[in-house]
């Protein structure tokens, strides 16, 4: 065990928690708000990823400024499904919302396939992608350091959103008793849609930071909806505001394992797994 | 009554001299993390089928393959190959990739035992104890013919150009499956017997197998070690965040090695490619005159340039099953084997045969077939053998 890595691994694992957190905080607002475990999270991420690209190879387009032509298509097409899917499985058994949204999700993938093929694409000249800031013996990457940013902006802006504005005060109340909502005079169905745009929005955003990260594929986003679910988990389901902390300790925790330990990195899933077990078993325990 | 009965037995003369269409099934990842793999081997199949069939198919019928997708996945792989084998009644089996998903079709090919031509599946178990692998338990077989270099073989052809350029220690990542463990630990013992030290060999999480791409643990662990060499065995996937990292955080070796099946389309436009090295088999800049002749006849048909040297295994795999068959005359097993076992093929990397190689009984290509080259200014160059070389080796810093 090199303790001397202990530092960049904490940065490394910080940095990381932005990300995780704005994939995951999606995954949550969809299960707090509406109620539904989106089993095609992951795919609208990559969907995300593969817009950022296709728009970097049609138009030259960096991925950062691609943000803001991604987020509103993610939305639309979160919407879109939303009104032509979602909705009609809002009353249905757990087990078929949860078959609709995985078919969703297996629809996407092989769109994606089909369009964009099973090799890995790559966002060629991104000047700034292997840039690293030097602090001592620790390196801060510029691209690590811009999605923390911009995920502390947007998680940020959603905590907002739902405690201080009309729209995140029909969401809290839409999440808390549907029934009640509704005869008081909210447009539920409204809500629902805008909370499952949003969340198709978050995770296209993630999409396009990982675009810049690594070489999207059609199932790029994989391994993070793994993450977003241990996280959501840990947070408690439906649970937006515990995202943030559940992601620094799921990113920090990892990072710790896969830098100190050896052949510590084919650890990382094993690390969230263990964290969802034991958090399980610790909320049965108290309930006892 | 006499006539009746020279009828009949005319027609049954004639029904057994008739040839009956050959079906080949093939096994493939059309979708799922490999799928650029077996697209790229769809698409060196569909060439090889036109031709063959062009050039008059297949004892004297158009040759018919069937492509299973088997998503790398090994349960797939096996419902997949059972359903070739019961529904579709074929006799020849060509294809595969990963070596997951063959050690899970060991059983099965066993139990029907067709004659089975197997493009991947790399994973040989030598030298590795704690491994069974697929060398080990298919290469004895009459009826198992493998093409893809074995793993050793696949580190034996870097040992060559990592002596020739002069490299004392090396760091190796690799990726935590059944490709990059039993080749890492081969590589070990190889570079280790050579006199050149491996400073550290440490598994990583691929992004093929559901990580996310942050390779910066594994890469700070190889800053330390000041190593000469970085050589990594992960996925296509992999090339682009491991060697950006690399630059991020300011580790870079001398040189760079990848060894992932294939590489990222547009990797080579990336900053971050510059001067990284790795193995291939085919590239369409080689100058022998079958790799022109296949990479314009490629284009023609798909439109773009083969970029995947597993295309070209594909393609050098079905013309060596229809070249077989016919040479035999028929389809009988055992006489499809011995022209197999004899005969000698055409590909684009030039003629090749089967041959014994360390446990197995017909092995495709070897060390031999591997070239290094090195992304230059966007461009894969080949720097090694020096007298195949387009370009000389530029190092990392």
């Amino acid at each position: 065990m090199d303790l001397s890595l202990l530092p960049q691994a904490l940065i490394s694992g910080v940095l990381a928690a932005g990300l995780y957190a704005l994939v995951s905080v999606g995954l949550a607002l969809a299960i707090g708000v509406i109620g539904i475990v989106n089993f095609a999270h992951g795919e609208f991420f990559m969907v995300g990823a593969f817009f950022a690209y296709q728009l970097f190879v049609s138009f030259g387009f960096d991925p950062l400024l691609s943000i803001l032509f991604v987020a509103p298509a993610l939305f639309l097409i979160g919407a879109l499904l939303y009104q032509t899917t979602i909705r009609f499985v809002l009353k249905a058994p757990e087990l078929n919302q949860m078959l609709l949204t995985f078919g969703i999700g297996i629809i996407l993938q092989n769109l994606a396939l089909s369009i964009w093929g099973g090799d890995p694409r790559s966002i060629g000249a991104v000047p700034y992608r292997a840039i690293g800031i030097q602090l001592g013996n620790v390196s801060i990457g510029l691209v690590p350091l811009g999605s923390f940013v911009i995920s502390v902006i947007l998680v940020g802006g959603l905590y907002y959103m739902l405690a201080r504005t009309p729209l995140g005060r029909a969401m809290r109340a839409v999440a808390q008793n549907r029934i009640g909502a509704g005869l008081v005079g909210l447009e539920v169905n409204r809500v629902y849609l805008i909370a499952f745009a949003l969340s198709a929005l978050l995770a296209g955003i993630g999409g396009v930071m990982i675009a810049v990260i690594q070489s999207p594929t059609p199932t790029v986003g994989l391994g993070f909806t793994l993450k977003a679910f241990a996280i959501v988990v840990l947070a408690g389901l439906g649970n937006i505001r515990g995202i943030v902390t559940a992601s620094l300790l799921v990113a920090v925790s990892e990072s710790l394992v896969a830098t100190l330990l050896p052949n510590g990195d084919s650890l990382r899933n094993a690390v969230f797994f263990a964290i969802i077990f034991a958090t399980l078993v610790y909320r049965s325990w108290r309930k006892l | 009554m006499k006539k009746l009965l020279a009828v009949l037995l005319a027609a049954v003369v004639g029904l057994g001299l008739a040839q009956e269409q050959v079906t080949i099934g093939i096994l493939s990842p059309l979708t799922g993390g490999a799928a650029g793999t077996g697209l790229a081997q769809r698409a060196g199949f569909e060439l090889a089928l036109a031709e063959i069939n062009a050039a008059g198919g297949v004892l004297g019928q158009p040759l018919r393959i069937i492509i299973e997708d088997d998503r790398a996945d090994p349960a797939t792989s096996v419902a997949a190959f059972e359903k070739l084998m019961t529904e579709d009644g074929v006799e020849f089996i060509a294809g595969g990739f990963a070596s997951g998903a063959t050690l899970a079709l060991v059983e099965s090919f066993r139990t029907f035992q067709p004659v089975v031509s197997w493009i991947g599946g790399a994973a040989s178990g030598i030298g590795n104890d704690d491994f069974d692998g697929i060398e080990e338990l298919l290469g004895p077989e009459e009826w198992f013919f493998h093409i893809h270099p074995w793993d050793y073989q696949n580190v034996q052809a870097t040992f060559g150009f990592v002596q020739d350029i002069g490299v004392q220690s090396v760091a190796v990542l690799h990726e935590n499956g059944a490709f990059g463990t039993p080749g890492a630990a081969g590589l070990e013992i190889g570079l280790e017997a050579l006199g050149i030290d491996v400073v550290l060999r440490e598994a990583f999480q691929s992004t093929l197998t559901g990580g996310t791409g942050d390779f910066r643990a594994s890469l700070s662990k190889v800053g330390g070690t000041g190593a000469d060499m970085l050589y990594w065995i992960g996925y296509d996937s992999d090339a682009q965040p491991l060697t950006s990292q690399v630059r991020e955080l300011n580790v870079t070796p001398q040189h760079i090695f990848g060894a992932p099946p294939g590489w990222p389309a547009d990797f080579g436009a990336a900053p971050e490619a510059q001067c990284v090295t790795g193995l291939i088999g085919y590239l369409p800049n080689l100058p022998n005159p079958e790799a022109v002749t296949f990479a314009s006849a490629y284009t023609a048909m798909h439109g773009t340039a083969p970029d995947n040297y597993m295309a070209a295994l594909a393609y050098a795999q079905l013309w060596s099953f229809a070249d077989a068959i016919n040479a035999a005359g028929t389809t009988d097993q055992a006489a499809v084997i011995e022209q197999m076992q004899t005969m000698s093929f055409r590909s684009p990397m030039g003629d090749w045969r089967f041959s014994p190689s360390t446990q197995g009984l017909h092995q495709g290509f070897g060390a031999d077939m591997w070239l290094v080259f090195q992304y230059q200014n966007g461009v894969r160059e080949i720097v090694w053998p020096g007298e195949r070389a387009t370009a000389p080796l530029i190092a990392c810093r």
